[in-house]
């Protein structure tokens, strides 16, 4: 196989005419005031990743999660009726946390401050010495729920009380060509979080170009992810879906591991997504290596505006950007691997944990340096390379998207008057 | 560190005693534990303990198949806990020659918020 024709020749940009090929402005990624504009536009009305169905498989079975972009968290629980329903975790009351536990199994909340309960699907059940209340109204006192969807296993929120579009219509084709993949079956589970001085764009950036990777991660996955007959790390193809984006990553099949990676990849529960190494059993669906590469490793695939999946045939990971400020972000890195078999492959598993983190590690200065560079004026604009599309891509979409709110707002006011 | 080593009980299972002296450092809680360790370690002494280990590793990793996650007895899972003391030395010795990373963002500032268990049965979750 000569894996060199593979790489292509013909320009992204001359597929996407429309994204330009000229210098793009920082001030998106720095500026206070676009910063608390996303907010409105994207974060209070787009459909958030929060966790996945296994996380509360029975009737009573909740768990929370934490939206540090807002300070407050959800709790999404199964009740008696089998639905997931989410709320946010505060009491009717006067505003305190009904739940402190992150996960559990329970008959309903009850509030740690005045012991107000509720039900698992968010109805106020009780209020201690409720005859001293004027007027109270139980039944218009549950606790506040958030609009709840599912998608191939993973449980969304929307914060917006009539969101503008289903899940399974902001999901979009992009989420239909990835249905079918074994989400389910990585239920060996391990998370990273940090806190990194950057734009939340910038560390999804991170992700989805791989210029990069002959460079800065020339001690780990130079040779893996590019190698000579792809030197500069060039893309096997990416794919713009609406407003999600996919990248088809190239892999290195001619790659000799080093010893301790060779033995993590030979007891692994799946093939580690730098291995190079496919899967034959496992069907892929139709977005995934969408070009059916034979020089593939992993699959970046970006949902709009904060989540990403990365995919390989054995293992995938997500990560989740939580915006801070403007120059601030959570970084989440959840890893899903199939469950071990027999003891040795908890080694691979170690291994592939340890490797994913030390390549994101490589990441984070270069994107801390980037944002001072920004916030103080130092690049205005930057100028991307035909494999840096889906940096160009974010770009315009989160401008559209901000511009395109605030015009319906101000058209919305107008009627009003 | 193994609780108690009574009488002849051996640190680790039959055929890799020559790993025993690695027991006392290198058998660690969890995978929080080992990053530390990797973090706060001399890179010749990860070296050397990268080198014992390799030699056995295979062998190690073929009786470890034949078992299952949850059912290891102690010297068992101490030999499990060297092999993953190995997989987080691993990339300190064959990427970076060093515990510390090259141009290095604190590894400290990335929190294992949720790690997998070292020596539990893998199902499907509970």
């Amino acid at each position: 196989m000569n894996a060199k024709e593979k790489i292509s020749s013909s320009t992204f940009a001359a597929q996407y005419p429309e994204l330009g090929t000229g210098p793009v402005g920082t001030d998106v990624y720095c500026d206070p005031a676009f910063y608390e504009r996303e907010l409105a536009a994207i974060f209070r009305r787009t459909w958030l990743c929060v966790g996945r169905v296994e996380q509360a498989p029975k009737s009573g079975d909740f768990f929370q999660k934490a939206l540090p972009t807002f300070g407050y968290s959800v709790i999404v629980a199964r009740a008696k009726d089998q639905k997931l329903r989410a709320f946010y975790n505060v009491c009717q009351h006067r505003g305190n946390h009904v739940e402190l536990r992150q996960s559990g199994h329970c008959v309903g909340f009850t509030c740690p401050f005045h012991g107000w309960t509720y039900g698992l699907d968010g109805k106020l059940v009780g209020v201690p010495d409720a005859s001293g209340f004027f007027d109270l109204d139980k039944s218009k006192l549950g606790l506040r729920q958030l609009a709840l969807d599912v998608w191939e296993g993973f449980v969304f929120i929307n914060m917006d009380p009539s969101p503008s579009q289903t899940l399974e219509e902001a999901m979009g084709e992009q989420g239909r060509d990835l249905v079918g993949y074994p989400f389910d079956s990585g239920t060996a589970v391990f998370e990273y979080e940090g806190t990194i001085n950057c734009n939340w764009k910038s560390m999804i950036d991170s992700f989805c170009e791989t210029y990069h990777v002959p460079v800065l991660h020339r001690h780990s996955v130079k040779d893996t992810l590019a190698g000579p007959d792809n030197p500069y790390g060039r893309l096997i193809d990416c794919r713009i879906k609406g407003p999600h984006r996919t990248q088809s990553v190239w892999g290195n099949m001619a790659y000799t591991p080093n010893p301790v990676q060779g033995l993590a990849w030979q007891n692994a529960p799946g093939p580690a997504v730098t291995s190079g190494v496919v899967d034959a059993a496992v069907k892929l669906p139709k977005g995934l290596n969408e070009t059916r590469a034979k020089h593939w490793s992993l699959d970046v695939t970006v949902f709009f505006p904060n989540w990403i999946i990365v995919m390989g045939s054995g293992m995938y990971f997500t990560h989740q950007m939580w915006p801070l400020a403007a120059n601030k972000v959570v970084w989440q890195m959840r890893g899903f691997l199939r469950p071990a078999t027999n003891a040795a492959q908890r080694f691979g598993q170690e291994n592939s944990m340890v490797e994913l983190r030390d390549a994101v590690l490589e990441d984070c200065n270069t994107l801390e340096r980037i944002q001072t560079a920004q916030d103080e004026g130092l690049i205005t604009e930057m100028i991307y390379h035909d494999h840096e599309i889906a940096l160009r891509h974010q770009y315009h979409v989160v401008k559209q998207w901000v511009e395109g709110f605030e015009k319906n707002q101000k058209k919305k006011g107008k009627g009003a008057r | 560190m193994p609780k108690s080593v009574r009488g002849t009980a051996p640190l680790l299972p039959k055929g890799f005693k020559t790993l025993e002296p690695l027991v006392a450092d290198w058998v660690l809680p969890d995978s929080r534990a080992r990053l530390e360790k990797r973090l706060t370690t001399p890179p010749a002494v990860i070296r050397a303990f990268y080198d014992a280990m390799l030699d056995k590793a295979p062998k190690a990793l073929s009786y470890l198949a034949e078992r299952q996650l949850g059912e290891l007895n102690e010297a068992e899972e101490r030999l499990l806990k060297l092999l993953l003391s190995l997989a987080e030395m691993g990339p300190a010795v064959e990427w970076y020659g060093t515990g510390e990373y090259p141009d290095g963002f604190d590894a400290r500032r990335f929190k294992l918020i949720e790690q997998m268990p070292d020596n539990a049965a893998q199902g499907a979750r509970p």
